[in-house]
Parts: structure tokens; C-alpha cells; sequence
């Protein structure tokens, strides 16, 4: 039996703390949860995490990882206490988030057609002529609605000044959402009673607005939709077949799908040919077509972009969106809302020091230690230097790497990202979280309840992604007026 | 449907009914022995006889004793039809369906096989394994139950239906070869004393005994055993019982006119065979000719559905 309290150890750092103030009071919308976790005591939450860790493993919520001998599919790792929001400011986040998928919609369509922001002036050609994400077979195309990106998972950060900041948005094949709604099911079995008195917002609208939005690209009334994954191996794939099964649509592989000569898409059934209309695509730009791009790849279907650039299959998202997923591009969006919305952005940037610049690449070059610097193109929190927890050898390494190409990499300041208490053995610790909610743009934008909050497990870790060591919390945005 | 889902739908209920087929052939053989005579010539050898992995088990083992026979059928992972490994690529084969079922569904194979994985300890003692195999076999049910009571009577039912038959029908055929060695003119003595307690594990292995008592309301005979088994239409163990489900999923799926001729002439054959005017060796051959036909049968819904046997 364990009596101390489970604040007893909890000592927030500098950082914003999400469930208590500076004067270590709980914030008003967590005083119900904060008192409920003392009541319940260590011993009673230990059992709940059990109970959890038990519920994970037999619904088989995994993820893939590779290494050495082979990949394994991990249970998916959860920490019980939820992250709370409250209903006002997610309000104003929501609106924030539609803002800006509009704005990076219209940058996209731009960027493949008229150009217009370019020959402005507001961005350099050289941006777009030297993005390793810009798909030239895509120029002249104008897909339905004119969004690219139709599905955009973005990462918000709250600083140490309690602003919450947009650090990127992830406009290829974002993933995590079938986390964010697992998590919820298994809270209603381990909590249901604070959920009951809490009004917490509903979290699984997702793959209905999901189906929905798919359906609006087609002309077709009752089209026939289907979601690619690169199979099995991929560390998405408990995902993929998640959102095909809760949308029941089919979950198809390359090799399903065969593009005939009246280009349009077919996927391989025991009837015969059937046409498919839609295709939620979970593979990147380079493997999906080997006509047009990687010549071997085994996992696209031949053919799939001449279907699309004759309007007969509708992707989601659009091949291309990426160029817009880019965080050098990242440091214009606040630009782009005021050039092609003309409203005044509502969710800020993370400062972005472009190395393409030669005055910002002095002044990172110079403050190396003090800032995290980041790769253009890549995700998954690979290929970063976190300078304050950075050696002379790596910050070395990162001086060269930027000199070599300045136009692949950003810095940003070290963000004190905000903690949450989260049970760490026998009592509660803070950890740094940060939000992924998903945004959909078809005939209609729509933003998930909240959104998957990860937290880096490690003390003192910034990180937070899954495959390094990252766990996650179930999001509650609460509504305190009703 | 997608002729992969198709595919994997079939492997996943060929795979259950192995692994339910495997633990109660054991679970039987387990209570036959403990009831028999030292010397006597049925022993746990037969059970590798039974499942086809003889050859595979001597690479591994000099000596089919009771360990190293339990612990080959149903824990190897060399052996690719021991318990666990038919359990496992069921839900590998479950785990890539997910979106044609209900999540129990795939919850049901997932903590079975969490079962199976922690529980392996336990095989080496008499009474854990005989607490592991019912543990299985009712996961098996619990699977199939849910099937009956959730599932709509769609393409992808008929698909696992299918699987589910032609597994079935296969191990009532290799069942009912190893009953044809106690009809073996130079038996010993002591396996004509104990015949009907041997005919009784035959029935009981396919969980045929009531069934079988309720029909045939004789002293047991093997002939009459191997009849029922083989031609009976009611017994869901029962081969002839096989083909006609089979049937009825094949006629309601596209494409398969060529297929249900190719059934028909297979159950023809079937109800022909009059099993007291052959002897044993003869019906040995008949039934190697049914499970060459079974393998054929097979080969045959895959070229029709399946998308590696795919021309388009």
C-alpha cells in the first residue's frame, strides 16, 4: 500500500505546465481531474495502468518498428493521465488550423498553376526551382476544390509563454489519428466515471468527416473508395487498416490496383475489374507511380498518375502536396494567409531562421548551441540537432552539413515545450507534450476534437515521436460552460 | 471483395480449424493413452502419422515419446503446422482483414494467441496441457460462435466457410486413415480387446460421438464409423457434410460454374464408396485419392479467386 500523494514529487521546470499554474494550483478547467487522481491514490492508478497496458495488448494497438532483425509490432505506448484543453481556446486553435490548410491549399494549386505569389515577389522562385518536393508532372493540374492537401496533420507546441505555436505541418501522409481514437476507447474503460462528469468533446466524428471529404473529390455519387498501403511492413499499416475498416471501405496494396488503357483505375476483385474513384493514398509521391517516378517501386500502381491527370481517380492527397510540407516553405505561411486570404493569421509560427539567407545562416552558425536545427524534408524527428543537449562533435557536424547546403535545413529557437503530469513509476512527473490534431479540406474543412498529444517519455526529452522512444495521452477539450 | 482479402479470409479459417483440429486431436489421444496397455501398438507415433509431419518430426527427434510428440505438435516452430504455428498466421491472416470484420473478431484470435504465447510453460505437465488445449478450443468456438452471430452472410462469411470446410473435411480424411490400422487383419490381440474404446477416440477426436450415437444406434463398429464419418450429410465432421457447405458457398460466389461441376462429380464419387466391401488398404487408397482431389479442389478455388492465380 502506497500512501504519499502522487503530487508529493511533482516539480514542474520553467516549462508551461499544462494542469498546474506557476503557484503549483490546478488550472481551473483540471481541478476536478487533479483532485480525482489524489482520491484515487497511487495504488488505484497503478491498476488502471494495467488495466490499460492489458486493453492495448489485446486490441492489438501496435506500430511497426524496424531495426537489425527485422521490424515488430510494438504495443502502442500509452500514459493514462489525458491532457486537458479548454473549449475556448480550442475554439480559436480550430479556426487557426482551417486558416492555415486554406492558405497552404491555395499556396499549392498556385505553385503548380498561375505562380502568382512568386512573380509578386513574396516568395523566391528559387524556394520552389530547388524543393525537393515540387513535382513538375504535377504543373497545369487543378484538382477538385483546388486542395491538394486534403488530410494535414499539424504539431502544435505551447511555449514557455503559454502561447501555442504551429511548428509544422505535415501535408504528405501524416499518421496518428487511429491513436488519438484508440486512445479515447481505452480512457472510457479506465476512467469512465471522470468522463461522465467532465464534458469532454467526442473524438471518433473523424472517420465519417474522413469519408466524407473522400467522397467529395469524386463525381461520382456513390464512388467506390479505397485506401493504399504500402502493406504490411509499414510502421503505419495498424492505421491504414484501422481508417479502412471504420470508414468500410476497401484496404488495398499496389498490387490490388491495375491501371487500365482507358486510364482509369481498377482494383482486383474475385468478381473481376472493379473501378475504384478515390484513393486515400498512404504511400509517398515517389513510390506511387514507377512510369513516372521510382522506376522500382513495388509498391504504386503503374499508370496511377495518367489516371489522375485525366481526372479519372481522384488522390488524397494530391501527388505534389508536399512541396508545401517543407520547412523553409513553413517560415512564409503567415505570409501566404495574408496574401491569398487576406486575414491576419490566428495561430503564430515558431521563429524560423532561414539558412538559404546569408545573414540568418551567420547568426545560426553563430548561436548553434542555443537553437535546434532542422532538416526541409524530413519527418519523424530524424536528422535533427538539439543544440543545448548537443556535443562539440555533432555541433561540428551541423555547421559543415549547413555550409554544405544551406537551403535544406532551418533553425528555430529551443522551445520550452510545455509539460504534463504523467505517471512515471509510482507517482506523477511532468514530461514534455506536444499536439497533433488533423485537419481535413475537401468541399468542407474539419478539425478532430483535440488531436493525438504525444509526450516524450524520458526525462527531459523534447522528443516525442514514437519511433524514438515517445508515448501518447488521450486530448480532452472541455467545455466548462454547459 | 478483393480477391487478397479473399484470399486471406481462407487462410485464416483453414489455419483455425487446424489449430482447433489439433488440440482436440490431442486432447483425445491424451485420454485414449492414459486408458491404454503398455505394448500396445497405437501410441503417440500416430498422431505424427495423423498430421503428415513423420518425415519432419525424425530430423528433429530420434524417439516420439509424449514430450517430444506434444511438444512438436504443438509448440515447433519448425514444424509449420504445429498449434502455434497455425495460430499464429491465423492472426497474421486476421490482423491484415481487420477491415472486413468486427473488431472482436480480430480480438478473439489476438488474445488467444496472447494465451497460446504465455502459456507454452505449461505444455510440459499432463494437467496444464490438458487446461491449454481446452483454453483453445473454446477460443476456436468463441471465434466461430461470434462468426454465426455477427456476421452478415456476405462473401466474406463464404470465404472463411470455405476454408473452415476444406480444413475440416481434410482432417476427417486423416482421421479416418489412421482408423483404417484398426481394421488391419494381423492386429494384435489386445487392440481387438480394446477396439471399441479405440473406434470411440476416432469419433471423439472429431467431437463425433453423440452424433454419431444418436444416428447408428448399434454397438460400435469400425465400418460403420468410417461409413458415418465419411458419407454422413447431417454431421457437421462429417466429409459428405463438408461438400455440401462447401457447395453452398462455392454456387453463391461469381465465377464458379466450372468449380461446382468439379464438386459434384467429388461428392459422386464419395457417396459411391462402400466401405465393408473394401479392405483397409483399399480404402487406404481411397481416401489418398480423396485428399488428392481435396488439394485439387484447392488449387482450384485459388486460380478462380485468389490474386497471385490473377489474369486480367
Amino acid at each position: 500500500m502506497t500512501t504519499h500523494s502522487i503530487w508529493e514529487k511533482y516539480q514542474a521546470d520553467k516549462a508551461f505546465d499544462e494542469m498546474l499554474s506557476a503557484q503549483s494550483e490546478p488550472r481551473p478547467i483540471c481541478e476536478t481531474l487533479s483532485e480525482y487522481l489524489e482520491k484515487l491514490g497511487v495504488d488505484a492508478l497503478k491498476n488502471r495502468r494495467a488495466a490499460a497496458d492489458a486493453a492495448i495488448l489485446e486490441m492489438g494497438i501496435t506500430f511497426t518498428v524496424y531495426n537489425d532483425t527485422g521490424n515488430i509490432d510494438r504495443a502502442w505506448p500509452f500514459d493514462i493521465i489525458p491532457r486537458l484543453i479548454e473549449f475556448q481556446e480550442w475554439k480559436r486553435i480550430e479556426a487557426g488550423l482551417k486558416q492555415r490548410l486554406k492558405a497552404l491549399n491555395c499556396f499549392i494549386n498556385d505553385v503548380y498553376n498561375e505562380q502568382a505569389i512568386i512573380k509578386e515577389g513574396l516568395v523566391p522562385a528559387e524556394l520552389i526551382n530547388s524543393s525537393a518536393n515540387f513535382r513538375k508532372e504535377c504543373v497545369g493540374i487543378k484538382p477538385k476544390f483546388g486542395t491538394w492537401a486534403n488530410i494535414c496533420g499539424s504539431d502544435l507546441v505551447r511555449g514557455g509563454d503559454g502561447v501555442v505555436y504551429v511548428l509544422e505541418d505535415n501535408l504528405r501522409v501524416p499518421s496518428g489519428v487511429s491513436y488519438m481514437i484508440e486512445n479515447r476507447v481505452i480512457t472510457k474503460r479506465i476512467f469512465p466515471e471522470l468522463l461522465q462528469d467532465l464534458n469532454v468533446m467526442p473524438v471518433d466524428a473523424y472517420p465519417l468527416q474522413l469519408f466524407e471529404m473522400l467522397c467529395s473529390l469524386s463525381s461520382n455519387e456513390n464512388p467506390q473508395i479505397a485506401v493504399l498501403t504500402p502493406g504490411i511492413y509499414n510502421s503505419a499499416y495498424f492505421e491504414h487498416a484501422f481508417l479502412a475498416q471504420q470508414m468500410g471501405v476497401e484496404l488495398v496494396e499496389g498490387s490490388d490496383l491495375i491501371v487500365q488503357d482507358d486510364d482509369c483505375v481498377y482494383m482486383r476483385t474475385i468478381k473481376g475489374l472493379e473501378k475504384v474513384d478515390v484513393i486515400y493514398r498512404r504511400i509517398d509521391d515517389l513510390f506511387l507511380d514507377p512510369e513516372v517516378f521510382h522506376k522500382d517501386s513495388m509498391l504504386g500502381v503503374k499508370g496511377l498518375m495518367r489516371a489522375w491527370k485525366a481526372g479519372n481517380v481522384a488522390l488524397a492527397n494530391a501527388p505534389g502536396a508536399g512541396v508545401a510540407d517543407d520547412k523553409v516553405v513553413y517560415a512564409y505561411v503567415p505570409q501566404m494567409i495574408h496574401y491569398y486570404l487576406n486575414e491576419e493569421p490566428i495561430l503564430p509560427n515558431v521563429p524560423t531562421y532561414l539558412c538559404s539567407d546569408d545573414e540568418q545562416r551567420a547568426y545560426v552558425l553563430a548561436h548553434l548551441s542555443e537553437l535546434v536545427v532542422k532538416p526541409a524534408n524530413e519527418s519523424g524527428g530524424y536528422g535533427m540537432l538539439i543544440g543545448t543537449q548537443a556535443t562539440k562533435k555533432e555541433l561540428a557536424q551541423f555547421s559543415k552539413l549547413i555550409k554544405e547546403n544551406p537551403r535544406n535545413y532551418i533553425a528555430q529557437p529551443t522551445l520550452a515545450l510545455s509539460t504534463c503530469p504523467t505517471l512515471c513509476n509510482d507517482h506523477l512527473e511532468p514530461r514534455h507534450i506536444d499536439l497533433r490534431p488533423f485537419i481535413l479540406q475537401g468541399e468542407n474543412s474539419f478539425v478532430t476534437a483535440g488531436g493525438l498529444t504525444r509526450v516524450a517519455l524520458r526525462k527531459g526529452s523534447l522528443v516525442v515521436n514514437s519511433s524514438q522512444g515517445g508515448g501518447s495521452k488521450d486530448t480532452w477539450i472541455i467545455n466548462m460552460e454547459q | 471483395m478483393l480477391s487478397r482479402s479473399a484470399e486471406r479470409l481462407y487462410w485464416l479459417a483453414r489455419y483455425l480449424e487446424r489449430t482447433e483440429n489439433t488440440a482436440r486431436l490431442i486432447n483425445a489421444t491424451m485420454n485414449l493413452i492414459y486408458d491404454l496397455p503398455y505394448g500396445i501398438e497405437v501410441g503417440w507415433h500416430n498422431l505424427l502419422d495423423i498430421c503428415g509431419v513423420e518425415e519432419l518430426f525424425y530430423q528433429r527427434f530420434k524417439n516420439p515419446s509424449e514430450q517430444n510428440v506434444i511438444r512438436f505438435l504443438l509448440a515447433e516452430p519448425t514444424n509449420s503446422s504445429s498449434l502455434l504455428s497455425s495460430l499464429s498466421f491465423a492472426r497474421e491472416n486476421i490482423r491484415t482483414s481487420r477491415e472486413l470484420m468486427p473488431d472482436e473478431a480480430w480480438e478473439q484470435v489476438n488474445e488467444m494467441y496472447l494465451y497460446a504465447t504465455t502459456n507454452l510453460e505449461s505444455l510440459s505437465n499432463r494437467r496444464g496441457r490438458a487446461i491449454f488445449l481446452q483454453e483453445i478450443m473454446r477460443g476456436c468456438q468463441r471465434f466461430t460462435g461470434f462468426m454465426a452471430g455477427a456476421m452478415s452472410r456476405n462473401d466474406s462469411y463464404r470465404f472463411i466457410c470455405l476454408g473452415r470446410n476444406i480444413e475440416r473435411a481434410d482432417m476427417t480424411t486423416r482421421i479416418m486413415d489412421f482408423g483404417t490400422v484398426l481394421l488391419a487383419e494381423n492386429r494384435s490381440q489386445t487392440m481387438r480387446e480394446y477396439e471399441s474404446m479405440l473406434w470411440i477416440n476416432v469419433l471423439k477426436s472429431l467431437s463425433a460421438l453423440l452424433m454419431y450415437r444418436k444416428q447408428v444406434r448399434q454397438r460400435i463398429k469400425g465400418q460403420d464409423v468410417l461409413d458415418f464419418l465419411l458419407k454422413n450429410a447431417d454431421f457437421s465432421g462429417a466429409v459428405n457434410h463438408c461438400l455440401q457447405e462447401i457447395e453452398g458457398c462455392i454456387t453463391k460466389l461469381p465465377n464458379s460454374t466450372a468449380l461446382i461441376s468439379q464438386l459434384e462429380t467429388l461428392e459422386q464419387n464419395l457417396l459411391s464408396v462402400n466401405i465393408a466391401e473394401n479392405t483397409p488398404l483399399q480404402l487406404r487408397q481411397i481416401l489418398d485419392k480423396l485428399q488428392t482431389d481435396f488439394n485439387a479442389l484447392h488449387q482450384h478455388i485459388a486460380q478462380t479467386w485468389f490474386l497471385n492465380h490473377f489474369s486480367a
